[in-house]
C-alpha cells in the first residue's frame, strides 16, 4: 500500500519523526492469533439479528429496573466495608446476606452467606464457604494472592470466585486468568469459563482457623498428587448464567476424566495437554479435524503444533501443517502454518527446504508481517552456508520490511557483516 | 492544510451496493459473508482501537464486542452511510466507553485506594518506540480531537466520513483536527527538547 500524507510538511526532524510514526500506526496490523482468537468468539454470533422497536421499551424498562436495584444496593449502609487499612480480622457474612469488602489495591470481594475469609497481614485467606473477588489490573510482578486451605490462587487482574465445598476447594473463573499453585508448583491455569476443584480434605472442615499472629505456611502437597475428579460445583454453577468449562488436573500418565469436555474436543484436548497426555490431545484434535468450521480448522493446526512441541516429530508436524494449507489454502491460520513449517524446517536441519519454503512465502506475501522474520532466517541459512551472496539479497529485504524491529536490526547487523566477507573476497 | 492527511493509494473495491449485499447476506445467516466481513474489517477495527488508545490487555475483547454490535445491528444498516464508516461509529463508540470506563476506575482507585493503577502496558509486538510515543502523545488528546486525529491520519478516512463518525458538522471536524495536530506537535517539539 502506498501513502501520500499530507501533515505534517514541515521540513524539520520532528515532522520528519512524526510522518514516520503516523505511517507506522496506518500501517499497524494485528497479529494472525489475535485475529484467530477474535474470530473464534464471534464466529457464531450470539444470537440472531434482530431490530425491533418493542426491544427498545423492554431494554429501557430493564434499565431502570437494574439502576434502581443498583442504586439501592449501593447506598445500602452496610453493603460496602473499606478494609484497607486492616492487616489482620476474620469476616463473616453478614446475617441479610452477601457481605461486600474493598480490599487493598481495589480489590472487591464478596463473602457469600455461609463465607469466611480471613486476613492475616494484608493477605486474604478463604476458610469457609463461598467468596467472590474482582481484582483490577496489576502491575506486572505484583499479583494479587488468595490463600485457601494450601493453595495459593494467583491473578493479576480478574474476576473469580473461591468456594470450600465438603473439604473441597473449588475456583472458577469469570474474566482475565488465574492459577492455582501448591507450595511448589502450578497445579492448574483457568481462562474464563473454567473451573478447578482441588481433592477432597477430609479433615478440612474440622481443622481450625489458623492463629490470628501469623501466616502459617501452607503444606506442601505430596509429591505425586492423586488424580482429581473434576465436576463443576452445584453452589457455583448455579451462581452463574454460563455453564462453566473444568480443567482437568490429573496425575501424570493418568486418564482424564473430564464430562463436559467430552461434549467439546477442543476443551478436552486442551485439558489432556495440561494434564501432559499429548497423545490424546493429538488424536482429539485429529477427530475434531475431520468436520468443518473455525473449531476444525483450528484443530487442524493444533495437530501440527502438538507433533512438534509435545511430541517431538517435526517430519510428522510439517506434513501435518502441509494437510492445514491444503484444505484451507485461504485459511486464517495459513501465514502461521507457513511460517511453522518454515521454522520446523530450518530447526530439524532440512535447510534445503525451509529455503525453498521461505523463498515461496517471500514471494506469496509482500506484506506479510512476518516478512521480515522469514526473510532474517532465510538469510541465516544461507549465510551458514556461507552463501553470502544470497544471504545479503535475503537480508535486504529483511531490512526493508521495517518491522518487528528486533529482526531487522539482527538482519541489518548480518547484512553488513556478509558485505564485508563479500568485500574480503573480492580484494583476494 | 484542509488536505487529507493519508490516501489510499488502493482503496476497498467495495461501493455501496457491494456493502449493502454482504450485509444483506449476512442477516440471512450468510456464514461465509459474515466470514467475509470480519477478514475486511477485523484488522481496521483492530488497528483503529489500538490508535484511539484501547489497551493491549482489553483490545482483542474491545474488538470482539464490536463485531458482536456490528453483527447485532446489522439489520439497521440501511446502505445510506458506508459499510466502512458504520463500522467506525461502532467502534467509535466501544473506544469511547473502555475510555471513561477506565477513566472512571481511575478516579474511584485514587479516591478509594492507596495503589494507583498501573499505566496501559505496550504492546510488546509492536516494538517501534517511535509508535509508543505517538500512541502516548495521541492518549493525551482529548477523546473527541483524538477521534477525529486517529480517523483522518491514521485511518485515512475522509473528511466528510470523520464528521458523519464522529457526529458533528464538517467545520467542527476540521477544527477539532487542526487543534489536535497543533497539541501533538507541540507535545512532540516538547519531547525533543
Amino acid at each position: 500500500m502506498t501513502l501520500r500524507r499530507g501533515w505534517p510538511d514541515g521540513p524539520d526532524n520532528v515532522s520528519e519523526e512524526m510522518r514516520r510514526a503516523l505511517d507506522e500506526a496506518a500501517h499497524r496490523l494485528p497479529d494472525d492469533m489475535s485475529l484467530r482468537r477474535i474470530w473464534a468468539n464471534v464466529a457464531v454470533p450470539p444470537e440472531p439479528p434482530r431490530a425491533r422497536r418493542s426491544f427498545w421499551f423492554a431494554g429501557g424498562v430493564a434499565t431502570a429496573t437494574a439502576l434502581v436495584v443498583l442504586a439501592g444496593v449501593w447506598l445500602w449502609p452496610h453493603a460496602t466495608d473499606l478494609v484497607q487499612a486492616i492487616r489482620t480480622r476474620t469476616f463473616h457474612a453478614d446475617t441479610v446476606g452477601a457481605r461486600r469488602l474493598t480490599l487493598e489495591g481495589g480489590v472487591e470481594a464478596v463473602i457469600g452467606r455461609s463465607g469466611v475469609m480471613r486476613i492475616d497481614d494484608g493477605a486474604p485467606r478463604v476458610e469457609a464457604g463461598e467468596v467472590r473477588f474482582s481484582v483490577p489490573h496489576r502491575q506486572p510482578g505484583h499479583p494479587f494472592v488468595v490463600r485457601v486451605q494450601e493453595y495459593h490462587v494467583v491473578v493479576v487482574g480478574t474476576r473469580f470466585g473461591i468456594a470450600l465445598q465438603d473439604g473441597a476447594t473449588l475456583v472458577d473463573v469469570d474474566e482475565g486468568i488465574v492459577e492455582v499453585w501448591d507450595a511448589q508448583h502450578r497445579l492448574a491455569r483457568l481462562t474464563p469459563g473454567e473451573s478447578w476443584r482441588g481433592p477432597v480434605r477430609e479433615a478440612a472442615a474440622e481443622t481450625p482457623p489458623p492463629a490470628p499472629q501469623a501466616a502459617p505456611a501452607p503444606a506442601p502437597l505430596p509429591a505425586t498428587p492423586p488424580a482429581q475428579s473434576f465436576v463443576v460445583p452445584s453452589a457455583i454453577a448455579h451462581a452463574h448464567h454460563f455453564a462453566k468449562r473444568t480443567v482437568a488436573l490429573a496425575s501424570p500418565g493418568g486418564a482424564v476424566e473430564d464430562a463436559d469436555a467430552a461434549k467439546d474436543p477442543a476443551v478436552a484436548a486442551r485439558a489432556a495437554l495440561s494434564a501432559g497426555d499429548p497423545g490424546r490431545a493429538l488424536q482429539l484434535y485429529r477427530t475434531l479435524a475431520q468436520g468443518t468450521g473455525p473449531a476444525a480448522e483450528n484443530a487442524a493446526y493444533e495437530v501440527g503444533k502438538v507433533l512438534n512441541e509435545r511430541m517431538g516429530q517435526p517430519a510428522s508436524a510439517v506434513a501435518a501443517w502441509r494437510r492445514y494449507r491444503a484444505a484451507y489454502p485461504d485459511g486464517i491460520l495459513r501465514v502461521e502454518a507457513d511460517v511453522s513449517i518454515i521454522e520446523t524446517l530450518a530447526k530439524s536441519g532440512d535447510a534445503d527446504g525451509a529455503l525453498a519454503e521461505a523463498s515461496d512465502f517471500l514471494r506469496r506475501r509482500p506484506d506479510s508481517e512476518r516478512r521480515a522474520e522469514i526473510a532474517r532466517l532465510a538469510g541465516d541459512l544461507y549465510r551458514a552456508r556461507g552463501d553470502c551472496r544470497h544471504a545479503v539479497s535475503m537480508y535486504q529485504l529483511a531490512v526493508g520490511a521495517t518491522r518487528p524491529r528486533d529482526a531487522v536490526e539482527t538482519a541489518a547487523a548480518h547484512r553488513a557483516e556478509c558485505q564485508a566477507r563479500l568485500a574480503g573476497e573480492g580484494a583476494r | 492544510m484542509n488536505t487529507p492527511g493519508l490516501i489510499r493509494a488502493v482503496q476497498s473495491s467495495t461501493g455501496p451496493h457491494a456493502d449493502l449485499e454482504l450485509v444483506t447476506r449476512c442477516r440471512r445467516g450468510d456464514s461465509v459473508a459474515w466470514r467475509g466481513l470480519y477478514d475486511r474489517y477485523a484488522p481496521i477495527v483492530h488497528r483503529f482501537l489500538s490508535a484511539f488508545g484501547v489497551p493491549t490487555e482489553e483490545r482483542e475483547d474491545a474488538c470482539q464486542e464490536v463485531f458482536v454490535a456490528v453483527y447485532r445491528s446489522l439489520a439497521r444498516f440501511r446502505g445510506e452511510a458506508r459499510l466502512s464508516t458504520w463500522i467506525y461509529r461502532i467502534a467509535a463508540r466501544h473506544a469511547g466507553r473502555i475510555a471513561r470506563r477506565r477513566r472512571v476506575r481511575g478516579l474511584l482507585s485514587t479516591l478509594l485506594v492507596r495503589e494507583p493503577p498501573p499505566p496501559p502496558t505496550p504492546d510488546p509486538s509492536e516494538r517501534s518506540e517511535r509508535l509508543q510515543i505517538l500512541d502516548e502523545m495521541i492518549s493525551k488528546l482529548s477523546p473527541k480531537k483524538r477521534l477525529v486525529l486517529v480517523l483522518f491520519e491514521i485511518e485515512g478516512v475522509p473528511i466528510e466520513e470523520v464528521a458523519k463518525i464522529a457526529g458533528c458538522p464538517e467545520n467542527t471536524a476540521w477544527s477539532r483536527l487542526h487543534y489536535a495536530r497543533a497539541e501533538l506537535m507541540a507535545m512532540a517539539k516538547k519531547r525533543v527538547k
